[in-house]
């Protein structure tokens, strides 16, 4: 650890130490579908339509939604892999759009990304020295013995080892490779790590090693993470809060218990108890009721409500009517649905579980 | 006894690789009973895949069942030939692929795969075209006049799903073997297509026996429960008694690790040090011991039996079989 | 599907022109003049004659010119005239077309026959001995070339069997007996090396169509190995195939010009063949063009058959 440039609390760029790490403002991704001889735009796919959110420092922000709601695609424009439409993300305090290459360069050794697949994710033909590596000679912060002193460090954390350095990605398990994949991100001392489906591929006993790892790098580290997931069980377990997306747009944002126990927009409280239920005399005792139909095609999304045609409480003029996002007490948001009754069948699956939970720890308590 | 319509008794199955033969999976045995849904768990490597696949005899040119039993409605099917099990395939016992996407033949109409599953039992091409219709109403296919003569590329995921089960029903099987159905969906198209096997079951009376990763899912629609780990069954019994009162300490584990289980409580998740063994490097005694918090000495040297206890309850574990010493359960050991 | 065929023949006409007026120049560029041989041919070299000569050919006049109302022909469908001949070498071409097509048609029958069907009984004996006396064979068909082959063919033929082809050709409709004898051996010795290659690559698609998903669902649908392999595995591992028959019919047509000649075939190939020898400048930029016309007409083709074989292609 001797020439390791180490990243103060607050950038040598000028940021605060108290806001957000990351801001996220009216961000909109299209993606133009060409077609014909002259590949004329004909229409737009709509991955991305006015998203806001903001990151605290050392906070878990899980962005989560069924396939094509966008949230990968949000993961990409936040770390300008891709560029947005329009809107802004601003990261510590800097518009991501204003600064020069020189300086995105070192704005992305603060900010990392873990992905999905642990298989496809890591180059064969690297050793896992040069991978994990890699960022710290890029971005010139080790080099030689300092940087493989780093490394070592860094796989030590993930709960590697020095005789790891040396093997390459197909000597190891996935969970193994997600490790990797996490000591990589890790390299470069970021604020912001993305996380992109990054237990989603793993069997459920090693998932539940990586997930404790990324809990207690924050704790030790203070890293902000923006959770991208499908997997609700491994938000509830991760996030401080989490953003529901629908075709493109948040329907939901709210701290994770209040969003799990207190879904406030229909399509929240549809994914909620859509989640199968590990308890096999809860998951007969509740009463559900199954969404219609599949996600339609973010190229043409419904009008109005973009939920409406798989709605349980739709009416006539949800066609119509496109509800705004309003903030609601305690900073949460949701899109504002006239339609909307806590809980229309009596107990829902979530709020059941919960008052069974209770029941047992007082049971246990006694 | 009870009525099983398939009982797999110390199923081995090999399969040949560069560094020679291994057992994907080695002494499994469990039956399923007439009309209820089995679930046969595992993570990655337990070898539940294999077990579904070698019923049908539908393994890879490398794989072959070299021990044991499967008996399929009175009938031993291990050693049948080839033209005899394709009897079976479809007509008796069917199947449902885990991804839709690539589990229909992308250049025919969803119609010609559904009256191909029929034609080839013998039902007559124009009987065949109407029996197709009326299998995808059975599925609660939207629009089904016109999904018949869409190609699999034009169907949502979830429709997708839905033709492939409308062809695993096409002749009335009486078991239908669902190899991660749902694992590849969107979960509010999961808890669709879990609804409708449900309910499919109840009208058709056909057993089920569905492999899952999944816990929940399981939760949600098993009768009962095989859990099994690296090829091997550690523990069976009903949904209940596993999930709520799990005896296996691999079964126990495997929840505790479930963020489903414990979220929203603020407890911690307790992972499963280590990894799955490798079937080429299997441990010499119990195959979870150098994962299990609770292995002592003889886990390392032997390996622990299938042992019963209670009613239809079965665990591989020596804290069962020695529980029979310290007079705890009834524990005995099943040959 | 219309618009894409047009883009298609767009960019064929644009590759065309290009490959025309690059070999206006270098044809021009190599060594070797066709006044000299001619010239030669007749038995007197003289300046005197040449420079008339040239004149009379128009081959005294600025490269970039000669070019000029070489395009411009082109383009009014003028070919220009043979230097030797002194005829149209449309006429020429319209002439000599039905020998090669004939040819270039019965050796993609040899090839497509015997290489799909030697690569579909490969994979389905995969690991066999069957399969490897095929693979053995496709590699040997690959690397010999096909006018090594046809000269062993016509070797083998007269010393073994006392065998040789009729020597003065006929037309199909004149001799179809006759003609036949003198097409099978050129159009094996050419079909060989393709369907090596087609056999090749039959197999891995097979191999590749036959360990997926659907292949096992319909397996498990209690279909016999026939109806696996044929109606699914072989249809669906068609699209490579059609492929490599679009970009191997440019080798099949390079391959005319060199099998003609030693058959002595009186088709577009031996004619260009000739013409080269003999620097005859319009022939071979004509030659060009009909054989890129041909092998992108046959590209264009194989696109559209896509289409036919593949609904996710059709449409899209």
């Amino acid at each position: 650890m001797t020439t390791v440039a180490e990243q103060p609390d607050a950038g040598p760029t000028g940021g605060t130490v108290d806001g957000p790490v990351l801001e996220v403002e009216h961000l909109t991704k299209h993606f133009p579908i060409r077609t014909g001889l002259l590949q004329r735009t004909v229409g737009h796919v709509r991955a991305v339509d006015d998203v806001s959110f903001h990151i605290d420092r050392g906070e878990t922000l899980a962005l989560v939604g069924e396939s094509g709601c966008g949230k990968t695609t949000t993961g990409r424009v936040v770390l300008r892999l891709i560029d947005p439409t329009s809107g802004t993300v601003r990261f510590d305090g800097q518009d991501l759009a204003e600064v020069d290459a020189d300086e995105l360069r070192g704005l992305r050794q603060r900010m990392q990304i873990i992905f999905q697949d642990p298989y496809s994710s890591l180059d064969p033909r690297m050793s896992t020295a040069d991978i994990v590596g890699e960022g710290l000679a890029i971005h010139g912060m080790a080099s030689g013995q300092a940087q493989l002193d780093r490394v070592t460090d860094l796989l030590e954390k993930v709960g590697l080892s020095a005789r790891d350095l040396r093997k390459f990605p197909h000597q190891f398990s996935g969970g193994q490779r997600q490790r990797i994949g996490v000591a990589r991100a890790l390299a470069t001392n970021p604020e912001l790590i993305i996380c992109d489906e990054a237990v989603s591929a793993l069997d459920v006993s090693v998932q539940a090693q990586v997930l404790n790892l990324l809990k207690d790098l924050q704790t030790e580290l203070g890293i902000s993470y923006l959770f991208i997931t499908h997997d609700l069980n491994v938000v509830r377990y991760i996030a401080d809060r989490v953003a529901v997306m629908y075709l493109g747009q948040i329907v939901e944002l709210a701290e994770t218990e209040q969003l799990f126990t207190d879904p406030r927009h229909p399509y929240t409280r549809s994914l909620l108890s859509s989640v199968p239920i590990i308890d096999p005399e809860l998951a007969r005792a509740t009463v559900r009721t199954p969404l219609e139909g599949d996600v339609p095609s973010p190229s043409s999304p419904p009008s109005g409500c973009r939920f409406h045609n798989r709605c349980p409480q739709a009416v006539e003029r949800c066609r119509h009517y496109a509800p705004v996002l309003v903030d609601l007490n305690d900073g949460r948001q949701a899109r504002e649905c006239p339609e909307y009754r806590p809980e229309p069948f009596g107990l829902t699956a979530q709020s059941y579980r919960e008052s069974e939970l209770l029941n047992q720890g007082t049971e246990a308590g006694e | 006894m009870h009525d099983a319509v398939l009982r797999i008794a110390g199923l081995r199955t090999q399969f040949r690789t560069r560094q020679g033969t291994v057992d994907a999976v080695s002494d499994v045995s469990f039956d399923v009973r007439r009309g209820e849904t089995v679930a046969l768990v595992g993570e990655s490597g337990s070898g539940k895949s294999v077990t579904a696949l070698s019923v049908l005899q539908l393994l890879e040119s490398t794989g072959s069942i070299a021990d044991g039993s499967i008996v399929f409605d009175g009938r031993e099917l291990v050693g049948l030939s080839e033209k005899e099990m394709r009897d079976v395939r479809g007509r008796e016992i069917s199947m449902i692929f885990q991804d839709p996407s690539t589990c229909l033949d992308p250049v025919f109409t969803i119609e010609d795969q559904l009256v191909e599953a029929l034609t080839i039992h013998g039902t007559a091409r124009s009987d065949a075209r109407g029996r197709a219709l009326e299998l995808l109403r059975m599925v609660r296919m939207p629009d089904p006049e016109t999904r018949l003569n869409a190609y699999p590329h034009e169907l949502s995921g979830g429709q997708r799903q839905r033709a492939m089960i409308a062809t695993a029903l096409a002749l009335d099987p009486q078991l239908i073997i669902a190899d991660e159905p749902t694992t590849a969906l969107d979960v509010t198209v999961q808890a669709q297509i879990l609804d409708l096997i449900r309910t499919l079951q109840a009208e058709t009376g056909a057993a089920v026996l569905f492999v899952t990763h999944d816990l929940g899912v399981v939760a949600e629609i098993a009768d009962r429960v095989v859990v099994m780990y690296a090829g091997r069954v550690v523990e069976q019994g009903s949904v209940f008694q596993v999930l709520k009162d799990p005896r296996n300490p691999y079964t126990a584990a495997l929840l505790a690790s479930m963020p489903g289980a414990v979220a929203g409580t603020g407890q911690r998740l307790t992972p499963i040090e280590g990894v799955v063994p490798s079937l080429l490097d299997m441990p010499s005694g119990c195959r979870f011991a150098p994962r299990c918090p609770h292995a002592w000495d003889r886990c390392h040297e032997a390996d622990p039996p299938l042992a019963a206890f209670d009613l239809n309850r079965e665990s591989r574990c020596w804290l069962e079989v020695d529980g029979a010493v310290d007079g705890v359960g009834t524990a005995e050991v099943v040959g | 599907m219309i618009e894409y065929v047009v883009r298609r023949i767009l960019s064929g006409l644009i590759v065309l022109f290009l490959l025309s007026t690059f070999l206006f120049f270098v044809m021009r560029a190599v060594p070797g003049d066709v006044v000299r041989l001619q010239l030669a041919d007749a038995g007197s070299v003289t300046d005197e004659r040449m420079a008339e000569m040239e004149a009379e050919l128009g081959l005294d006049r600025p490269a970039l010119a000669q070019y000029a109302s070489w395009l411009g022909g082109v383009v009014r469908g003028d070919l220009g005239d043979s230097l030797w001949e002194r005829r149209p070498v449309t006429e020429m071409i319209i002439e000599r077309f039905p020998v090669t097509f004939e040819l270039a048609f019965l050796s993609i029958v040899v090839a497509v026959g015997l290489g799909i069907v030697t690569g579909v009984a490969s994979a389905i004996r995969r690991g066999t001995v069957t399969d490897d006396g095929l693979r053995v064979a496709s590699v040997l068909g690959l690397s010999v070339p096909n006018f090594f082959l046809a000269l062993l063919m016509i070797t083998s033929a007269s010393v073994w069997f006392n065998w040789v082809a009729p020597l003065s050709y006929r037309r199909p409709w004149d001799d179809l007996g006759v003609n036949l004898q003198q097409m099978a051996m050129p159009a094996i010795a050419l079909g060989v090396s393709v369907a090596a290659a087609i056999a090749r690559l039959t197999r891995s698609s097979m191999l590749e169509v036959l360990g997926s998903d659907y292949i096992r669902t319909v397996r498990a649908k209690g279909a016999s190995s026939r109806l696996v392999n044929y109606k699914h595995a072989l249809r669906n591992s068609l699209i490579p195939i059609l492929t490599l028959i679009g970009l191997q019919f440019g080798a099949l047509l390079g391959g005319t010009v060199i099998l003609e000649s030693i058959f002595g075939l009186p088709g577009v190939g031996s004619m260009i063949f000739r013409a080269v020898e003999q620097r005859d400048y319009p022939v071979i930029q004509a030659g060009a063009i009909l054989y890129g016309t041909i092998f992108v007409a046959v590209n264009i083709a194989v696109d559209i058959t896509y289409g036919l074989i593949d609904p996710r292609i059709r449409r899209s």
